[in-house]
């Protein structure tokens, strides 16, 4: 076997330990434990709330439109942060590829705002 | 740390990413009436982004960044230029296209022209994680795009198929790059082809190996990966569709012969019965379906599923008995090239006739000629060229083939060859058809005849500029043989 498999069998042990260790614990505690099921047990968990209504629920879909909106902030912070470590290496030059790219970011909610994606109503 | 930019070298990609913001800040400021400065716009720039290509192309020498990820040679060149000058025709196709149907303006021209710079970004790219970004800038948009007529079922169809199938091509495509990387610690191309070599004998590397050539197999629509191919070219607005079988199948190409080429030369004995395969049968089960579509846009499908097969031959002949790939890669970057002009030919024709039959069914279009002749003769000129008729542009395109695979020689590239010549009778069957209906044929039905439908002075230059550019390579193929040559000069970077 190459060596290139044989790593694998690192993560094929921990897998199998993973699944035993789980069935183990599950197996022990419903033979040691006492069964006695009432309704109020058996009502669903949710912050010790009494649950309210089905599981299903309408949500707003401009939701999703601020989701994708908050995704260009995301990506912005996502390389703002490593850029800022290295800035006083980078020098100008880092300065105005980082301008660029907050510009072309800005245009695109430039163009959410336009489009009226932000106004509620 | 430094960072040496040759910014002259990007300067294709850079006016195009101009162009696309300019274009993009246009939409959001003008108001409808005036919305087509947003196309000008959209041609000029694109225009504009072919200057840097010839600067560079006289200069003549190889330029390369990032460690030889990015190369600019003549290879590079060439194909850049390909792709603008596809990109270019479909702008032009599009303009009254898209007018007239009150879609959205702004967003198709942005989304188009990023796609083109996905694929110029492609055509340097000499590492696997830069072919992958150029490769989804060029797939991502037109996941949009295919679905642009939003009230069209068959268009919401088109894009549904495209999506989860570009997807799932992505991802086994990714999958199969991740292995590579994974057994040889590499991601420059030169890199991959000294770690490689040799170790053909491994299953790792033959099941990766697999998985890249099976995603690119989606991409270029090689039979049996070409089942989204004739829904989504039906149901896609027509130019979008002729930038699907242009540019977006030629990037795929060049990025499959790129990998193939450059970083897997070293384990040919594994992709090249593949590619065996995947080119017999595109040829075969793409020109057996053309022959029984009733739809012009859906035979065009399978043409251009069957003319993926042609492409991948001399490819695949070579390497199968070993002989050198350079020929074969110059053969197939020539066919590359004819097929593009013709085939954008064939769907302005499509476009334009499309606005006086009302329909992409056959039936519909017999008898045009008796109403259009000068139409009648553009679909006879782009149709016979698909067939590979002289003296047009195709026969070109099929002759480099041939010649290729018998520089190659060998049995089982013999055996590849009569496939090939037997498919290229049976689809001059079906070529003709067309031919046939629309100049022999009895009109069935009326045509549009008022002034709307005469085609658009966009519409008419693409047409002349594919007609001039199909009958003068037919003439004097020299106009293309120097693409082969240029993609000798392929510098391997790194």
């Amino acid at each position: 076997m190459s060596p290139y498999f044989e790593s694998y069998l690192t993560v094929g042990a921990f897998a199998g330990l993973g699944a035993v260790l789980v069935l183990g614990m599950l197996g022990i505690a419903a033979v040691l434990r006492p069964t006695n099921p009432t309704s109020a047990k058996k009502m669903t968990y949710e912050c010790g709330v009494d649950p309210v209504g089905s599981g299903w629920s309408q949500t707003y879909v401009r939701y999703y439109v601020f989701g994708l909106l908050f995704v260009i902030f995301e990506v912005e912070a996502v390389f703002i942060f490593p850029w800022a470590i290295i800035l006083e290496r980078l020098g100008v030059f880092g300065l105005v590829e980082m301008m660029i790219f907050i510009f072309i970011l800005v245009l695109g909610l430039v163009y959410a705002i336009r489009k009226g994606v932000l106004e509620w109503e | 740390m430094t960072f040496t930019i040759d910014y002259l070298a990007l300067a294709p990609e850079l006016v195009i990413v101009g162009t696309l913001l300019v274009v993009f800040t246009l939409d959001m400021v003008l108001t409808r009436p005036k919305k087509f400065w947003i196309a000008t716009a959209a041609v000029a720039g694109t225009a504009l982004a072919a200057i840097p290509l010839v600067i560079l192309g006289v200069q003549g020498e190889t330029r390369s960044m990032f460690d030889g990820s990015y190369v600019v040679d003549e290879f590079a060149l060439v194909l850049k230029g390909l792709f603008i000058v596809a990109a270019y025709l479909v702008l032009l196709m599009s303009h009254h296209y898209i007018e007239s149907e009150r879609y959205y303006q702004g967003e198709y021209y942005f989304l188009l022209l990023a796609s083109v710079l996905g694929s110029l970004v492609m055509a340097s790219s000499r590492d696997l994680i830069i072919l992958f970004i150029g490769l989804e800038l060029t797939t991502a948009p037109l996941f949009l795009l295919t679905g642009w007529r939003k009230g069209d079922a068959k268009s919401n169809e088109a894009s549904l198929k495209y999506f989860i199938l570009g997807v799932l091509s992505t991802a086994i495509l990714l999958y199969g790059m991740s292995f590579l990387y994974g057994l040889t610690g590499e991601i420059t191309f030169s890199g991959l082809a000294e770690a490689t070599a040799g170790r053909g004998d491994e299953p790792a590397m033959v099941m990766a190996i697999l998985f890249v050539i099976v995603g690119f197999g989606f991409k270029i629509a090689a039979v049996p990966f070409h089942f989204w191919a004739p829904d989504t070219y039906e149901g896609a607005p027509t130019p979008i569709t002729a930038y699907l079988s242009v540019n977006s199948k030629i990037a795929g190409f060049v990025a499959l012969l790129l990998m193939l080429y450059i970083a897997l030369p070293g384990v040919s004995e594994v992709w090249a019965p593949a590619l065996w395969i995947l080119a017999a049968l595109s040829m075969t089960v793409g020109n057996l379906s053309a022959l029984r579509q009733t739809n012009i846009v859906r035979l065009l499908a399978y043409s251009s599923v069957a003319q993926a097969g042609f492409m991948l031959v001399p490819f695949a002949a070579a390497a199968v008995v070993g002989a050198d790939l350079e020929e074969a890669f110059a053969a197939t970057v020539v066919y590359l090239a004819i097929y593009a002009v013709m085939n954008l030919g064939a769907f302005a024709v499509v476009i334009a006739g499309a606005r006086k039959t009302r329909s992409g069914e056959l039936s519909a279009w017999a008898g045009l000629a008796q109403v259009d002749s000068r139409l009648g003769v553009l679909v006879a000129v782009f149709f016979f060229s698909l067939a590979g008729i002289p003296p047009l542009a195709g026969w070109f395109a099929k002759f480099a083939m041939f010649r290729s695979v018998m520089i190659a020689g060998g049995t089982t590239t013999v055996v590849l060859a009569v496939i090939a010549a037997v498919n290229a009778v049976i689809a001059l069957y079906y070529y003709a058809k067309v031919v046939k209906t629309v100049w022999v044929d009895d009109p069935t039905g009326e045509f549009v005849e008022d002034v709307e439908a005469a085609p658009a002075v966009s519409l008419r230059l693409a047409l002349w500029v594919s007609l001039a550019l199909t009958v003068a390579i037919g003439f004097f193929p020299a106009l293309v043989t120097f693409v082969g040559d240029a993609s000798r000069v392929i510098a391997v970077g790194g």
